[in-house]
């Protein structure tokens, strides 16, 4: 197999994916902290017990937050190739993707209201078995690679 | 056939009694708290009798209305629909973007011998047809789908391929597999009985059977095996009877029902891939059947379609040779290496650990005992199951198609062409890392998402091959 794609992720994805798991936890956090604290009041355990349920989702957070955004944005590459669009990420289970341009259907650029504080958009190709998406690219970049793809896209014959 | 043309009159019946329906439904239920208000009396029989005459007369007047508003005709490159009686719609729909002209026949039509057309569009939604001629007589129909399919083609009739006997249409009902759906029929089906008998005659029924409960057990579960089985094979006689493959020219067609008679047409260019799946129940007896996945082809309720019920495995490849030569291969697939064969064994035991570690608890919890562990024999099994889900496994990439074969409960192989790969994955976690070992993944287009070709545990050395070869970079002369 080829080598691993060349581009990476731009790097400000990390702290927004830091932000999305914080925002994801929250609630299970308060959810911990309700139960935790209805245990010691009304099912009559020690305040050690408690208050394990809001440690086990802090730890969690540990994580998700400080940990996965790191390692998942050091895995994920992509490359546009003349004739494919190869992908790769996963932090534990790491996967590989190639596809054909000549089966991308269409391109687009999608951005969430988080993404747009950071400048960050996803580019996102559909072919006739589904979407692929490339994430957390620079606004900028993610319109040339988006232009690439549809560019290249439509220049392949083979069927 | 360039001036409009009326549907068959049944089309009138068939609009009435749709209007009916709709009326029935929305009155049904004033109609019963207006008669039981009102107490039996003749006064009010009458009128309800009138009024169910009224309504039957004016959905008839409805009918009448609406089959002569409706006129299709095909002009020049396109097939175009009026339909409406106070607001007129017109549907025009290019001749190139219709996806495949199907006819059905429910009761009503098989009573007039009329058939239903459908017109399905690519990209279409996948329940409702993009234009529905409720009754059309069967050499209007044949006309229409030879303009839409193409005038080029001479009126040669298609060709029967193969047909379902009655014989293998039953063997197929007895080993269709469909047997876990039917036993959820059947135990609906005893909860409906038992908020139909009184607790009492439960009661007493228990208190007779209590003593010889086993026997009991011993005839009802066996009972209700029987009757969900029976149940299976009318369901395929059902769906199957009569399941004739023909082609003509680029496409296939496929006639089946025993009651509701179903023609739909395949066109070969839109078929992604083919699936030969031998059933737990039917590999022992060398029999197998076919599935395509064809893309945007939403109107069966699932993402494939089969191409033929059941026949022989060794003549799949004839029949296939004979109606989409693209997927008529049968190469002998390379082998997972050993070293996978320990992951297909403990992946296949984990689950059994897990219930067995589960029942346990649950056991211990509710008896003191661990009486769950018995649940431990199922390894065994389970690792049988393992072992053969690894030897089923293997794959090839041969004149320019890939073949790949896994067992999920029966044994299935798929082919598909390389140039219908929408994309190719290759995952791999740190334990497959340790061993060389990947999984490779293939997408094609089918129904509404997609449906891949895996191979679970390849070395790592050919799955990178593999993936290089799929791509669209190697050219192989004449492809």
């Amino acid at each position: 197999m080829k080598d691993e794609p060349a581009e990476r992720l731009d790097p400000r994805a990390k702290v927004l994916w830091r932000i999305t798991g914080l925002l994801k936890l929250l609630p299970l956090l308060v959810g911990a902290g309700l139960a935790g604290w209805a245990l010691v009041r009304f099912g009559g355990v020690s305040f050690l017990v408690g208050v394990m349920p809001a440690l086990a989702v802090v730890a969690l957070g540990g994580v998700v937050v400080g940990m996965a955004p790191g390692l998942r944005w050091r895995r994920w590459r992509y490359e546009i190739r003349p004739e494919e669009v190869d992908l790769q990420r996963g932090i534990f289970w790491v996967s590989r993707t190639l596809v054909p341009l000549a089966r991308i259907q269409h391109v687009d650029t999608r951005q969430g209201p988080l993404q747009r504080r950071f400048g960050l958009s996803t580019v996102v190709f559909h072919t006739a078995a589904g979407p692929n998406q490339i994430p957390e690219l620079s606004t900028p970049v993610a319109a040339e690679v988006r232009d690439r793809i549809a560019e290249l896209a439509k220049d392949q014959d083979e069927l | 056939m360039n001036s409009e043309k009326h549907l068959h009159p049944v089309a009138m019946l068939i609009g009435a009694i749709k209007t009916v329906r709709r009326w029935v439904s929305a009155l049904v239920f004033p109609g019963i708290a207006f008669l039981v208000s009102q107490g039996f009396s003749v006064w009010t029989i009458t009128l309800f009798v009138l009024g169910i005459v009224f309504v039957a007369a004016l959905a008839g007047l409805w009918g009448f209305l609406s089959w002569r508003a409706t006129t299709y005709v095909v002009t020049g490159d396109a097939f175009r629909l009026r339909q409406g009686v106070f607001q007129k719609r017109e549907r025009t729909i290019p001749l190139e973007h219709v996806q495949s002209v199907d006819t059905v026949q429910r009761v009503i039509q098989r009573v007039f011998g009329v058939v239903e057309v459908r017109i399905e569009t690519a990209g279409g939604g996948a329940s409702e047809p993009d234009a529905s001629l409720s009754a059309l007589s069967r050499e209007a129909a044949e006309t229409l789908r030879r303009r839409i399919e193409g005038s080029s083609r001479e009126a040669t009739g298609p060709t029967v391929l193969r047909r379902l006997s009655v014989r293998e249409l039953l063997v197929a009902g007895a080993t269709s597999g469909q047997i876990g759906v039917a036993l959820s029929l059947v135990a609906v089906g005893s909860q409906f009985v038992d908020n139909f008998f009184s607790e009492e005659f439960i009661r007493r029924l228990v208190e007779t059977f209590a003593p010889n409960w086993l026997m009991v057990v011993l005839i009802v579960v066996p009972a209700g095996a029987l009757l969900a089985w029976l149940l299976a094979i009318a369901g395929t006689i059902l769906a199957y009877a009569g399941f004739t493959l023909s082609r003509e020219g680029d496409f296939l067609y496929i006639k089946r029902g025993l009651i509701e008679r179903r023609e739909a047409t395949i066109p070969l260019s839109r078929i992604q891939a083919v699936r030969i799946s031998e059933g737990v129940l039917r590999q022992p007896f060398g029999l197998a059947s076919l599935r395509v996945e064809s893309a945007g082809y939403g109107e069966d309720s699932g993402v494939s379609t089969t191409l033929f019920p059941l026949l022989p495995r060794d003549e799949a490849q004839n029949l296939l040779a004979a109606a989409a030569p693209e997927f008529a291969l049968d190469p002998t697939l390379n082998p997972l290496p050993r070293r996978a064969l320990r992951r297909y064994v403990v992946r296949s035991i984990i689950p059994a650990l897990f219930f067995a570690a589960a029942a346990a608890l649950v056991s211990y919890l509710i008896f003191g005992a661990a009486l769950g562990l018995v649940a431990l024999l199922l390894i065994l099994p389970a690792a049988v199951y393992g072992w053969l889900r690894y030897r089923a496994a293997g794959w090839v990439f041969e004149e320019d198609r890939l073949v790949v074969r896994n067992r999920s409960l029966g044994r299935k192989t798929t082919i598909a062409p390389r140039r219908r790969l929408q994309s190719r994955v290759v995952v791999r976690s740190p334990f497959q890392r340790r061993l060389r070992l990947a999984t490779f993944l293939a997408r094609v287009a089918s129904g509404s998402g997609g449906s891949s070709l895996r191979v679970i545990d390849i070395e790592a050395e050919a799955v990178g091959t593999l993936a290089e070869n799929l791509g669209p970079g190697v050219r192989l002369e004449g492809a």
